[in-house]
């Protein structure tokens, strides 16, 4: 499920040191194009589909796609992270849409941001 | 080109800031006291990186019943009751329920039954909400006070006097060239995927089982250093979800759900040859024959029939997966699949070489003291070898004792930090950074291609090539025989010997592509030779030879070890005995 940046949303991640998605990226494949200032993925084969750049954008603009060999377009699964869960919502090609809230982090429930 | 220099000294020097490297790096501050000094080299950044990157939902190695006993002698009938270091797991096995306990403690969401006991998935497996599971781990490198390097890319260790006295790389951002000396060297970097040619072609070459960034550095810079190596002859297979690659231990232990081929039959429990060798629960090599055998039968698709599971689990799955891989949720929802409804399709993927999960690969190692027949050099993780099925939590445990090693063996030897010679190190230096030499050499084509020069990816697809049609890929149902082992040497010796001195790298992205192919060339040599020594089919599905189809206990009921000889490039075979330590029989479970 390669990361396919939106050019709007992303904005190189100016006041950060370091753009989110690059610091993280396990693959080292999260770059900022010179010309734009924005985030690119330099090898989408190369992606391992551990969504971690998706979840750390800070603007929502990574876009995880699956493989067009896979399955087909244009279904969607979207994480938003809060302190201690996961927020997934998943639309399918027909636009039905399912949310999934998972725990992150063990504490007290009370304070979790549901 | 002279490079800028960043020198490092540590008592415990670790490569590889994960699930192994981070608890070790805890323990190390735990019994080797406040003034220890430890570093962690870690290739990517290491809140993030590493096979739990994706994060997980289950922890495979825990006491739920019995005693450690019961589960090494579990993890034993697992691998068909083929010799494993059962010292080893019985130390890991006994102190793993106390690591996950304090693992808990960090943050770690495991899930729990009415009475508040932790939720089992089969006999020796908890559920856990694990999307946080890297950062949770990384975080007791943190509380340790480990200094962490990120985005440096460790190639060689370096021996003195047949002692590893610290280990070189690269910096993958800066471009630095890093020369660091640990008193104790732990070598903790994963094991290898990427080594036959992936099921997905193109922009999905990377959508496999494994974590594909681990390219076998553990294996190749152990076995460069002089350690004795182990396990290379057996190679995990992972029967998984069809085009994804997701485990599937979420439904064959979570929910029950029995491997169904064409015709809906449950084949591990209605087919005779495949019940008598302990059908559904089966040991894992025997899971994947039987996968096979039904697909090349022509009784294939195969599936997971979750309709038959426990139907309240069944409509969580989605939910659990996203904790381990979303993508195939997402694959689901746009293949219109509904997974309570319906079975779920399954495949084989090609083989990793690996040594904490149900496979054997990695440096052998003394006693129970992680240390490899380096002095001073220790493995852990999927590095060592020969104690397989540790897992995650097992690897934490292991990651623990290591860094027990490390410091008890500062403790008692004190040992100095070794000189380092010069012109050792210019040597090292004009290798690591060769690649990026050729290519500013190199004159072009108009497509921008080199003339004189390989990229990284086109060597590594020659040696998945190679590796698939010669050495037992899925295409080949995972078989092999002496005459295609040779090929497959020959080939693979070709490139190592005589190609790498066309391997090119424009960059330093592409510079860390080139080591990846160098260290997975390295291991190649190692699997390929050790299956061919080991002229038997101990772990069928994961190696079968058609020209030894049986087990040869006479000769081969043993680990079979080999040392790297670098002037002739070859490997020396020789045998440890297997010892058991858990009566009984090997092949059955105790409860």
């Amino acid at each position: 499920m390669p990361p396919y940046v939106i050019p709007d949303q992303c904005d190189g991640c100016q006041g950060e040191r370091e753009p989110l998605c690059e610091l993280v990226c396990p693959g080292n494949l999260m770059v900022i194009e010179e010309p734009t200032g924005k985030a690119v993925c330099r090898d989408v084969g190369d992606c391992w589909d551990c969504m971690t750049c998706t979840k750390y954008c800070p603007r929502q603009a990574i876009q995880t796609r699956i493989q067009y060999q896979l399955a087909f377009v244009p279904g969607k699964l979207v994480p938003v992270v809060g302190p201690h869960s996961v927020t997934w919502t998943l639309i399918d090609c027909h636009g039905h849409v399912e949310r999934f809230i998972m725990r992150m982090l063990a504490g007290d429930e009370e304070e979790e941001d549901l | 080109m002279a490079r800028e220099r960043v020198y490092i000294d540590a008592d415990v020097l670790i490569i590889g800031g994960g699930t192994a490297g981070c608890l070790a790096a805890w323990e190390a501050r735990q019994s080797g006291g406040e003034n220890l000094k430890i570093v962690i080299l870690e290739k990517a950044f290491i809140r993030n990186s590493g096979a739990l990157s994706a994060g997980m939902n289950a922890l495979n190695m825990y006491v739920n019943q019995g005693k450690p006993e019961d589960l090494v002698a579990y993890i034993r009938y697992d691998v068909c009751g083929a010799p494993v270091r059962e010292d080893i797991l019985l130390g890991v096995a006994g102190l793993v329920n106390e690591t996950v306990a304090m693992m808990e403690k960090e943050g770690l969401p495991i899930k729990k039954k009415a009475d508040g006991s932790y939720l089992n998935r089969g006999k020796w497996n908890i559920e856990i909400n694990g999307s946080l599971l890297k950062p949770i781990t990384a975080n007791m490198a943190m509380k340790a006070r480990a200094k962490v390097y990120n985005r440096v890319y460790v190639t060689d260790l370096i021996t003195v006097d047949g002692m590893v006295a610290g280990c070189v790389g690269f910096g993958v951002r800066d471009g630095k060239y890093y020369v660091a000396r640990g008193k104790t060297v732990l070598v903790c970097a994963g094991g290898a995927a990427g080594l036959w040619r992936p099921r997905g072609q193109g922009d999905a070459h990377h959508r496999i089982w494994y974590y594909p960034f681990n390219t076998g550095g553990s294996y190749a810079m152990c076995k460069r250093a002089g350690a004795k190596m182990v396990g290379f002859d057996s190679r995990f297979v992972p029967v998984r979800t069809k085009d994804t690659y997701a485990a599937t231990g979420t439904m064959s232990i979570g929910m029950w759900a029995p491997m169904i081929n064409a015709e809906g039959e449950a084949f591990m429990r209605e087919r005779e040859e495949y019940v008598k060798l302990g059908g559904h629960t089966a040991p894992t090599p025997i899971r994947v024959l039987a996968y096979c055998r039904e697909m090349q039968n022509n009784r294939g698709p195969c599936y997971m029939d979750t309709t038959k599971g426990d139907p309240q689990r069944v409509d969580g799955l989605k939910a659990q997966y996203l904790d381990i891989s979303p993508i195939l949720v997402l694959y689901w929802g746009c293949n219109d699949i509904n997974p309570s409804r319906e079975p779920v399709e399954i495949d084989a993927g090609n083989p990793s070489i690996i040594g904490a999960h149900a496979a054997f690969a990695g440096a052998w190692t003394l006693g129970t003291s992680r240390m490899t027949t380096v002095e001073r050099l220790f493995v852990s993780g999927d590095a060592l070898g020969a104690a397989p099925s540790r897992f995650i939590s097992g690897s934490w445990s292991c990651g623990r004792l290591a860094g027990r090693g490390m410091a008890g063996h500062i403790k008692e030897k004190r040992p100095e930090l070794l000189e380092l010679d010069p012109a050792v190190l210019s040597d090292l230096e004009r290798n690591i950074f060769a690649p990026l030499e050729r290519y500013e050499k190199c004159s072009f084509f108009t497509s921008g291609d080199p003339v004189e020069g390989v990229f990284p990816n086109q060597m590594e697809w020659r040696m998945q090539h190679i590796m698939e049609e010669y050495c037992g890929g899925r295409s080949r149902w995972f078989y092999v025989n002496e005459t295609n082992l040779g090929i497959a040497r020959k080939l693979i010796n070709r490139m190592r010997r005589e190609q790498l001195q066309y391997l090119v790298a424009k960059d330093m992205h592409q510079l860390q592509l080139a080591w990846d192919v160098i260290n997975r060339l390295d291991v190649c040599q190692l699997v390929i030779d050790h299956i061919d020594h080991r002229k038997e089919t101990r772990y069928p599905g994961y190696v079968n030879r058609s020209d030894y189809p049986e087990a040869d206990d006479a000769n081969f009921d043993c680990f079979v070890t080999s040392l790297w000889d670098a002037k002739k490039d070859e490997l020396t075979f020789g045998k440890e005995p297997y010892e058991q330590i858990i009566p009984g029989d090997r092949k059955a479970q105790t409860i």
